[in-house]
């Protein structure tokens, strides 16, 4: 096993890892950008060292600076997160070469499932199904005009080197394509530093149900099961469950086995996650390997009881997978919402700024994974998710009241949040059925606005201004800038006095 | 005591007047009891005829954050409103000129030149945050009168990019 592992990420992920390093007695190394430096991820990492300038290129993105502060700090491994150089098949042959373990896939692996183009060639001679798209990446504009032409409208453009919903746009006519074409290669080269897109049919009313994967160094592969990821907003996932309500027993076996069957044909290890696009008639597509750990993967780890990040580790260090594909079971029901700093209100806007206060859910089978703190800054620099709620409940049902409730318990003011709009995703009667899409915040969220507060809610919030302006005013504030309210405090009024003496 | 507060762009009144260790807020024509206990500095416990509520708070400036029953909102002394991040529309109707940036971030690209003609909603320029790129569209037909920025400049909220000039 490892004893030191550098973690090249930040937020949320940065702090999960470490908390894994933390159980399996391994120190941690955390990097940082110039804005980061009172992050979570810097507080709780044994080691912290600075790599750079607030944006990512220079810093999160920066190979050479993080290679050489693993040399510097004596790691043995880096686990990459996600985002950032968690697909780069460059920094992983940067690590083969400078003998740090990438906790991740191997290279060549992560290069052909990265190249989504070549994967899908690979798994279409395999015998594994794929969406209608693009057989190479073109040169010319012309050749897009053409493809989408043959392919039909709508179609979706698509980064070859991303995910995530970068650089990802529906095209729904001819004149759409080409400014739709020029957003998503810039996107693309600012998130992947690789502009090719492609394009594929886009298939309407699909449900995303992928599955996730562990593979040891030496071939044994297994599946934990699905997890449905169909509520998206601009095509980013916001809110994640399992079981999906889409799929019987015997679905589920097929889709599994062919997960199985596409990690064995890319030669892919460690942890991974095969995509597919499931349609009304249950017809089901291969999509893509993500070939990290996924924001997502709390949710399989609720309801198989299995440490993801453990794995990781451990396979990456070259221990043997002990689990056996028939001993893995889904037990219960596991949701998982996302909290981004974005304001559903006005389009998903991204929100950056100082969290004035933080108050996590608490309570029986609910896990939070957090990046933030009361205090912290959100820089503008970095993909806005903040933290995730996960909780998990014998049965759907329950696991949805769950999730109501812990959303009801989180406090997060400062800047704005999906919390509030969370929750009426939760509460709609539509994900009660378990009829969720990908268009299911575009069918019945286009315009959301947060519910006006009731007259009691109003008087009590103007009640709370009023007392703590009160509370203010009898504020004394000595020197040093020290304040202490008299209203909270005896101390002031005792006068002299010391304690065990005698009048 | 009588504060004045700006809450849902509405201006409301509300007295409190301390009674022993109790306080009675009066608001519009009722008023009611309150037992409040202070259990830190960002949270309040109310009792009001024996109902338990709880009451987070927090500070910034002249902005008060309250959050109670699931759902926040913001607090603000009368005439201290920030300006809310207007859209195309909202400026439009209001028949703004100025074109602002939504939120804080990074200028890609600006589409127009000045002396431009433009239609409305066509795209204006290209401001990044949190790697998403936002489209900055014209919330008027009318032709571009003055840029303020350029690509890769940090813009705040609320910094002026453009200003347009009705047709």
């Amino acid at each position: 096993m490892f004893k030191k592992i550098l973690i090249a990420n930040r937020g949320e992920i940065a702090v999960r890892v470490i908390k894994a390093c933390q159980e399996l007695g391994i120190a941690s190394v955390a990097v940082y950008s110039e804005v980061d430096r009172a992050s979570l991820h810097v507080q709780m990492a044994d080691e912290a060292v600075c790599i750079g300038p607030p944006p990512a290129v220079e810093s999160y993105l920066n190979m050479g600076r993080i290679i050489q502060t693993a040399h510097d700090r004596g790691v043995e491994a880096i686990h990459p997160g996600y985002g950032f150089l968690a697909e780069n098949p460059e920094f992983a042959r940067l690590c083969e070469k400078e003998k740090v373990v990438f906790i991740g896939p191997n290279s060549r692996a992560l290069e052909l499932v990265g190249d989504k183009i070549r994967a899908r060639r690979t798994m279409e001679k395999a015998g594994i199904p794929i969406i209608p798209g693009m057989k190479s990446i073109p040169k010319d504009i012309g050749e897009f005009d053409q493809e989408a032409r043959k392919i039909g409208y709508p179609v979706m453009i698509k980064a070859s080197a991303g995910g995530g919903g970068k650089g990802m746009r529906i095209v729904y006519s001819e004149d759409e394509l080409r400014p739709s074409l020029e957003a998503g290669m810039r996107e693309a080269k600012a998130a992947f530093g690789d502009e090719s897109v492609y394009l594929e049919k886009y298939i309407e009313e699909p449900r995303h149900v992928e599955f996730q994967v562990l593979a040891d160094n030496y071939g044994h592969i297994v599946h934990l099961f699905e997890r449905e990821c169909s509520i998206q907003r601009r095509h980013q996932k916001i809110v994640e469950e399992t079981p999906s309500q889409a799929l019987d027993p015997q679905l589920r076996q097929r889709m599994g086995d062919i997960a199985r069957k596409v990690v064995d044909v890319s030669g892919y290890n460690n942890a991974g996650t095969v995509e597919f696009l499931l349609d009304k008639h249950k017809n089901f597509y291969f999509l893509e390997v993500n070939a990290r750990l996924q924001v997502e993967h709390p949710v399989t780890e609720l309801a198989t009881g299995v440490d993801l990040v453990h794995q990781q580790i451990k396979i990456a260090s070259g221990e043997k997978l002990s689990l056996k594909q028939e001993e893995i079971r889904q037990r219960g029901h596991a949701i998982e919402c996302r909290i981004y700093a974005e304001d559903a209100s006005s389009n998903f806007l991204p929100s950056s700024g100082r969290i004035l206060y933080l108050k996590e859910p608490k309570g029986p089978g609910v896990r939070h994974d957090c990046g933030v703190y009361s205090g912290s800054e959100v820089p503008i620099y970095y993909d806005p998710i903040l933290a995730k709620v996960i909780v998990w409940a014998e049965t759907r049902e329950s696991a949805c009241q769950r999730m109501k409730t812990a959303l009801d318990d989180y406090v997060l003011l400062g800047i704005s949040s999906t919390v509030g709009f969370l929750k009426d995703v939760i509460s709609h009667p539509k994900f009660g059925e378990g009829a969720t899409t990908t268009g299911f915040i575009k069918n019945y969220f286009e315009q959301w606005k947060p519910k006006e507060a009731s007259q009691e809610a109003l008087q009590l919030t103007l009640a709370a201004a009023a007392f703590d302006d009160y509370c203010r005013s009898q504020t004394v504030a000595p020197a040093f800038g020290f304040r202490e309210k008299e209203t909270l405090s005896p101390w002031q009024s005792l006068g002299k006095w010391r304690i065990g003496e005698k009048d | 005591m009588e504060y004045e507060y700006s809450l849902n762009k509405a201006l409301h009144k509300i007295v409190l007047e301390k009674k022993g260790d109790r306080f009675i807020l009066h608001y519009r024509e009722g008023s009611f009891e309150a037992d409040i206990k202070i259990i830190s500095d960002n949270l309040y416990s109310l009792l009001i005829e024996g109902r338990s509520h709880l009451i987070y708070i927090a500070r910034d400036k002249e902005k008060k954050y309250i959050f109670l029953d699931g759902q926040s909102c913001i607090v603000q002394m009368p005439g201290q409103e920030g300006k809310r991040f207007d859209t195309g529309e909202e400026r439009a109707d209001q028949g703004k000129s100025m074109v602002t940036a939504p939120m804080p971030g990074k200028v890609i690209k600006i589409n127009v030149s000045e002396k431009e003609a433009i239609r409305k909603n066509q795209t204006l320029a290209i401001v990044e945050a949190m790697k998403m790129e936002n489209e900055i569209k014209s919330p008027i037909e009318g032709q571009v009168k003055r840029i303020f920025v350029r690509a890769g400049d940090l813009v705040d909220s609320e910094k002026p990019l453009l200003e347009l000039e009705p047709k």
